[in-house]
């Protein structure tokens, strides 16, 4: 026991103090071609990228709620938002409909068998992440209404902060 | 007591002071998961008759790049004292789940080590890692990926899949190639095509009967414009020998296929996708016999079951979970897989709209139907012959009908109708058909900027099986890191009185930026637990539970 506990309390001793940047992989669009992560950010300003899937109730509540003011958000701080669906298999026919039904005005991407959730390390959705160029700025897991105010603020107070 | 293998230690602390002196500390993300669980005994649910009342499943994930092209992943896991209930025994003490070194320059990328890949749609190959169920089938072994002028993906792989913390006997080799011929054509549509080979060499299980290579071959097309796509793909196994009753026949030798067409259309807020999906003896295991175990170990390819995957606990007792192998029971059980269709309706009402109201509506409409191949079942010399459209016995069918609606800035609804017959006899092999009517309505009132209350009633009516249940969850958000909730499950008309048990659950969770912990006391209901289309049993327990989601970057 104690040898585990050491173990994972160094791991985490020097986890702490890490920076991150956006990992190279591949992604699919909607229409199934091929996309590197690598050019999906915005290279000088910020970009979020909301981790979701169709089965999951509060991340399209997220993306909604985001949705609502994201004209809004883009004018004033030039934030990109790129959805990643991570639905596998079983659920990914369901997400070109569904994007089609909400009208959602910003990207959506495909990580079907999650290899750019992987390599975020990230263990649940909704996960959302903001970026300036590469460089990881922001993290959150889950949501809950009003929260989207938060990611706003956010993004309003870093938006005018240049590399 | 937990018992750390010398080496394991010794690598691992060569590699962390490795670690320390290089340039990998400023890249690094971690993320830690723990699931806990202390397990009561309960006079409704029974007695806790295991060892080790307290359990816990922790999960340590390590990333960072070593320099601009090589990256490597360690992944600890550890079992203390033992692993959760309902997990496969080979998940026990502390190790390297996996470990894994890439190399990624301009094309090319290379994963040397535990790797996760998929296949096309997965039917013929996909490796993922789903905590919740227990599947960690990740392949060890090479895989690399090249991409000419973006136009042309190939993939290639081979090793031997993960279990526990062992690997299976069996050998898997693999190669895709994925190639977008859009430009042939002059328009903006995309036309993708793939093949695929996946091989399962399993020497333990060989004879003269049989080969001990089974191969699989696939090929694909995806058409997509902006109104509408389709796809399809096809995918043949050769010859392999059917489990009975828990051991290999030596006479009972069949081929499989599959068949897998879906297509949809998009326009003004509508959307219609349609899925048909034939399976024929389509179950491969990377050795064979681990076939149809019920950890979903060694497990090759991805064939979940393409019904609506519900958010609601009633809409989710009586799940279905697919069909794709040969089961020869007795006469009355003879399934060679199954076949059957699915169809989504989304519909967008506009906003302003005479039904649409201030912020718009959404309405989505799902149906599903699956049966068993029809055919000639030759139970007494196993044998069987199905023809290639027809539809036998059905299995499954739902149909369901979800509005969503905003009435104004405090105040969202969700209202879902579900219809389900199940036939518990066939899918199961027990006995009973279930008939189901569930009404579901969803709301969430917003307080203020941060509080919120979210309520659930949820109702089943069957004259089958346990008969009705109701259901209630009550989830307040008290700020935006904390949320409490309460939930309920009831089988008011359960036959028998001492089956009558309220599924009680309360508990609490606390987030903060990417951290997450959440406490919950209450009894789980026993049954079927699916995930993205994956199930398997657990029994009923009682207890509390622990969860810490974490990451670091």
């Amino acid at each position: 026991m104690k040898t585990n506990l050491t173990l994972i309390c160094f791991f985490f001793s020097f986890a702490l103090a890490a920076q991150n940047k956006i990992p190279n992989v591949l992604l699919k669009t909607l229409e199934g071609k091929t996309i590197s992560s690598k050019s999906t950010y915005n290279k000088k300003g910020l970009t979020i990228y909301s981790f979701w899937a169709t089965w999951c109730v509060p991340c399209i509540n997220e993306l909604d709620a985001i949705n609502k003011d994201f004209d809004k958000w883009k004018s004033e701080t030039n934030v990109k938002l790129i959805a990643i669906s991570t639905d596998d298999a079983r659920t990914k026919r369901r997400v070109r409909p569904l994007v089609n039904g909400k009208k959602w005005g910003f990207d959506i991407l495909v990580d079907e068998n999650q290899t750019f959730k992987r390599a975020l390390n990230i263990n649940g959705i909704p996960h959302t992440i903001v970026t300036r160029g590469s460089q990881i700025i922001y993290r959150k897991i889950g949501f809950k209404p009003g929260e989207e105010e938060d990611l706003y603020n956010f993004i309003l107070e870093n938006s005018s902060i240049k590399n | 007591m937990i018992k750390v293998n010398k080496l394991t230690f010794i690598s691992l602390f060569l590699f962390s002071s490795f670690c320390l002196n290089s340039q990998i500390l400023d890249d690094l993300t971690a993320s830690f998961d723990s699931y806990s669980s202390y397990y009561l005994d309960d006079s409704k649910t029974g007695d806790f008759n295991f060892k080790n009342r307290f359990r816990s499943n922790n999960y340590l994930n390590l990333k960072s790049n070593i320099n601009y092209y090589w990256s490597f992943e360690l992944q600890i896991e550890s079992y203390l004292p033992k692993a959760l209930l309902n997990f496969s025994p080979n998940f026990k003490e502390t190790g390297i789940s996996a470990f894994n070194i890439q190399y990624n320059k301009d094309n090319l990328n290379l994963a040397l080590g535990n790797f996760y890949e998929q296949f096309g749609s997965g039917m013929i190959l996909r490796s993922w890692e789903d905590k919740d169920l227990g599947i960690n089938n990740s392949i060890r072994g090479l895989n690399a990926k090249y991409t000419i002028n973006n136009n042309i993906n190939l993939t290639t792989l081979f090793g031997n899949q993960k279990k526990g913390f062992e690997y299976s006997k069996g050998f898997i080799i693999g190669f895709d190639t994925e190639i977008d011929i859009s430009k042939i054509f002059t328009n903006d549509n995309v036309f993708i095509t793939g093949f695929s080979y996946v091989g399962r060499n399993d020497k333990e299980s060989s004879s003269k009967l049989y080969n001990q290579m089974t191969n699989l071959f696939s090929s694909r097309l995806d058409f997509s414009s902006s109104s509408f796509y389709s796809s399809l793909e096809l995918i043949h196994k050769s010859k392999d020998p059917i489990t009975l009753f828990g051991s290999l026949s030596d006479t009972f030798i069949k081929k499989g296929s599959a068949l897998l067409y879906n297509a949809g259309i998009i326009k003004n807020g509508l959307g219609f996708d349609f899925t048909f999906r034939r399976l024929e003896n389509m179950s491969i295991f990377s050795e064979r016999e681990a076939y149809g175990n019920i950890y979903s170990e060694s497990i090759v390819n991805y064939l979940p079951a393409l019904t609506k995957q519900h958010d609601y606990s009633l809409a989710n007792l009586y799940v279905y979970s697919s069909q794709p192998n040969v089961s020869f029971q007795s006469k009355n059980f003879t399934k060679a897989g199954e076949i059957g269709v699915q169809a989504d309706l989304y519909y967008f009402l506009e906003k302003e709209s005479f039904f649409g109201g201030k912020y718009g509506t959404n309405i989505a409409i799902n149906g599903s139907l699956w049966n068993n191949l029809d055919g000639d079942f030759d139970f007494n010399n196993q044998d069987y012959n199905v023809n290639l459209f027809g539809f036998g016995e059905k299995y499954f069918s739902e149909l369901s009908f979800e509005i969503r609606k905003k009435w104004s800035p405090k105040l969202d609804n969700i209202f879902l109708y579900v219809n389900q017959y199940y036939n518990k006899r066939l899918v199961e092999e027990t006995t009973d058909e279930v008939k189901t009517n569930i009404f579901i309505l969803e709301s969430t009132f917003k307080i203020n900027e941060n509080k919120s209350l979210r309520l659930e009633l949820q109702h089943l009516s069957t004259k089958n099986d346990m008969k009705n249940w109701s259901a209630l969850v009550l989830e307040y958000n008290l700020s935006s890191a904390v949320s409490l909730y309460l939930s309920d499950m009831y089988n008011y008309q359960s036959p028998k009185d001492e089956n009558r048990i309220h599924y009680y659950n309360v508990g609490g969770s606390f987030n903060k930026g990417v951290n997450r912990y959440a406490l919950n006391y209450g009894r789980q209901r026993g049954g079927l637990i699916c995930n993205g289309g994956i199930c398997r049993y657990v029994p009923e327990s009682t207890g509390f539970s622990f969860t810490v989601n974490t990451s670091f970057f």
